[in-house]
């Protein structure tokens, strides 16, 4: 069956590149030489900014997707299920914690969560580890004290990181059924899973390492996908909007911290750099809304939006952008108005 | 598509990803797109892509023999999950072909002219914290680049010792309307990350010939040092004694 679908769909994709490429030279010829050259410096500056993001992400990436390979053939579910706790609270804290064990950046936090999920790791353990690991882990401990010292804003970051990531988790707890947040991949298996690791007999340790290199392969590349779209989204939208704009309207208690927010969304950097660009907007903008980008850009920024797709289904993955995004908005405005 | 063609075009890709990279490592141009802290990060990420590409080669012949033999039979290294075995999604391969696409179409450039535009210049930012700028002050005044400069004429209370300094700076030349004839900026850009969070910092400069040089063309620019109220800040200007045309730096960025 796949036989005939697959080359129709191939063909379509080369007709759409021949349309593309139809609609390129028609519109070179129309427009006018300066405006053209404006267009090509920008697409210029649209690959750099691209290429920039995808390659600093990727090792990241890679580092994620073989971790997970290493955990979905060495860790034990039952094991799992000896440390982490079915009831929600002790689970939430604890996912928000295990960040400190699993050092991975926010590319490389969402194939390890799923991963744990397809494990039986509890939902809002999961939902918590995904949403602070970014932040709560010594890489970025060390890059955020490297960058403001061992002070305020380390403190509050983490502190308000962890705040955040349990009441998410707890909120997700409330759904029984992981079934009905997870995507069906990851929970329908289980059964099979389990039987079948059970009677086979164990494979020697250059097996698993040999399995664990193919999972993180398949992993790159569905995670990958969404990398790469999220880049190029993120590309676009800076070589588009300029930011000195953006940054322009950012004054006031409420606009300074939703300004650095939307920039979070944007840049779409890495969460074990990202203090040392927060740096440069120290002067500008308030302590409150520098929190916000430090605490919510973690959590959410176009490229691991689009990833969380590859692990829940969409109305879940609307919560997950949008509680993060409110409490942190509330908690930069707070801080604007009471800790000026 | 069958799993072995679907194996061999993803270790394909890989290759691809790995040869592109090892590309922009042999003609230093990963400096381009991120911060130097990063390379050595990069670099062990593309040995990775090599050996992950090597196992899907591996895999790619591998499945052709399973063919052969087993047909319904559970092979025994089957992967229940996350591997594509059970489904390959064709779409996965076409999307991780536009990163080598855009890499090999779009001739590669770093940060220029075009980008300040987008993404602004400042000629006054706290680029550090300021605890960790204060050795700064003591070197040699020649010794400092743009960043230096900038930050200097933003942290320190007192200019009057600095004004008059000799500066010795590289950099590229960016016109912009705030500045009037006979004026232009000397720029570089600053990366903490990668090219995505770039932005420029750039010092005034004064030369009657100005006008002769163009958007983009990287200079040295000596000459000493004063402060003039710029963009509702002081700015450091250099009254050029001389401008000489450089090459490019092989480090077209400076780090905070």
């Amino acid at each position: 069956m796949t036989s005939v679908t697959v080359p129709r769909r191939a063909s379509r994709t080369v007709i759409w590149l021949v349309l593309i490429g139809v609609l390129a030279i028609v519109l070179m010829s129309i427009l006018p030489w300066i405006l053209f050259l404006e267009i090509v410096s920008r697409l210029n500056l649209f690959a750099t900014v691209f290429l920039g993001i995808f390659i600093e992400a990727l090792p990241y990436l890679l580092f994620g997707t073989f971790i997970s390979g290493l955990v979905e053939v060495f860790l034990d579910r039952d094991l799992m299920a000896r440390f982490i706790s079915k009831r929600s609270v002790p689970a939430a804290v604890t996912g928000a914690l295990m960040g400190m064990v699993f050092p991975v950046c926010e590319c490389g936090v969402i194939p390890l969560t799923r991963r744990l999920f397809h494990k039986g790791l509890p939902l809002p353990a999961g939902v918590a580890f995904l949403l602070a690991a970014p932040v709560l882990n010594p890489i970025v401990i060390f890059s955020t004290a490297a960058a403001f010292g061992w002070g305020n804003m380390l403190a509050w970051r983490m502190g308000l990181s962890l705040v955040i990531a349990v009441i998410v988790g707890l909120v997700f707890s409330v759904e029984k059924d992981p079934s009905n947040v997870l995507l069906a991949t990851l929970t329908l298996s289980h059964e099979h899973e389990h039987e079948h690791g059970h009677d086979e007999s164990d494979p020697s340790f250059a097996n698993k390492i040999q399995q664990a290199l193919l999972i993180c392969a398949d992993e790159f590349f569905e995670m990958g996908r969404y990398l790469i779209i999220g880049a190029s989204l993120a590309a676009a939208l800076q070589t588009f909007i300029p930011q000195t704009a953006l940054l322009s309207i950012g004054s006031g208690p409420v606009f300074s911290v939703l300004v650095m927010m939307v920039l979070a969304i944007i840049l779409s950097i890495c969460s074990t750099v990202d203090a040392f660009v927060a740096l440069g907007f120290v002067g500008t903008f308030s302590f409150g809304s520098i929190l916000s980008f430090l605490v919510f850009g973690p959590m959410v920024d176009i490229k691991s939006a689009l990833m969380y797709l590859q692990v829940f289904r969409r109305k879940p993955v609307a919560y997950l952008v949008l509680l993060p995004f409110l409490m942190s908005l509330l908690a930069g405005i707070a801080f604007n108005y009471f800790m000026p | 598509m069958s799993q072995r063609l679907y194996r061999s075009f993803q270790a394909l890709l890989m290759l691809g990803l790995f040869l592109f990279l090892i590309g922009k490592v042999m003609n230093n141009q990963l400096l381009w797109y991120i911060n130097q802290r990063f390379i050595a990060l990069t670099q062990i990420g593309i040995v990775f892509l090599a050996i992950l590409a090597q196992r899907l080669f591996m895999e790619a012949r591998l499945t052709r023999n399973h063919h052969q033999d087993e047909e319904h039979a559970h092979s025994h290294d089957h992967v229940p999950f996350g591997s594509a075995q059970n489904k390959p999604s064709p779409v996965n391969l076409w999307i991780m072909l536009i990163p080598l696409l855009i890499g090999i179409i779009i001739p590669a450039k770093p940060l220029d002219s075009s980008a300040v535009s987008a993404k602004g210049l400042t000629t006054s930012s706290p680029l550090i914290s300021s605890d960790s700028s204060s050795k700064l002050f003591e070197t040699e005044s020649e010794q400092r680049n743009i960043l230096d400069w900038v930050k200097l004429f933003y942290f320190e209370k007192d200019l009057n010792p600095y004004i008059g300094q000799q500066a010795s700076v590289v950099g590229f030349v960016y016109f912009e309307d705030r500045l009037p004839e006979g004026q232009f900026f000397v720029s570089r850009f600053i990366l903490s990350c990668c090219a995505a969070d770039g932005y420029a910092v750039g010092m005034i400069v004064e030369w009657p010939d100005a006008s002769s040089l163009k958007q983009d063309t990287w200079v040295q620019v000596m000459g000493p040092v004063d402060a003039v109220s710029f963009d509702k800040g002081i700015s450091p200007l250099i009254r050029a004694e001389a401008v000489d045309l450089v090459p490019q730096p092989d480090q077209p960025y400076l780090y905070p």
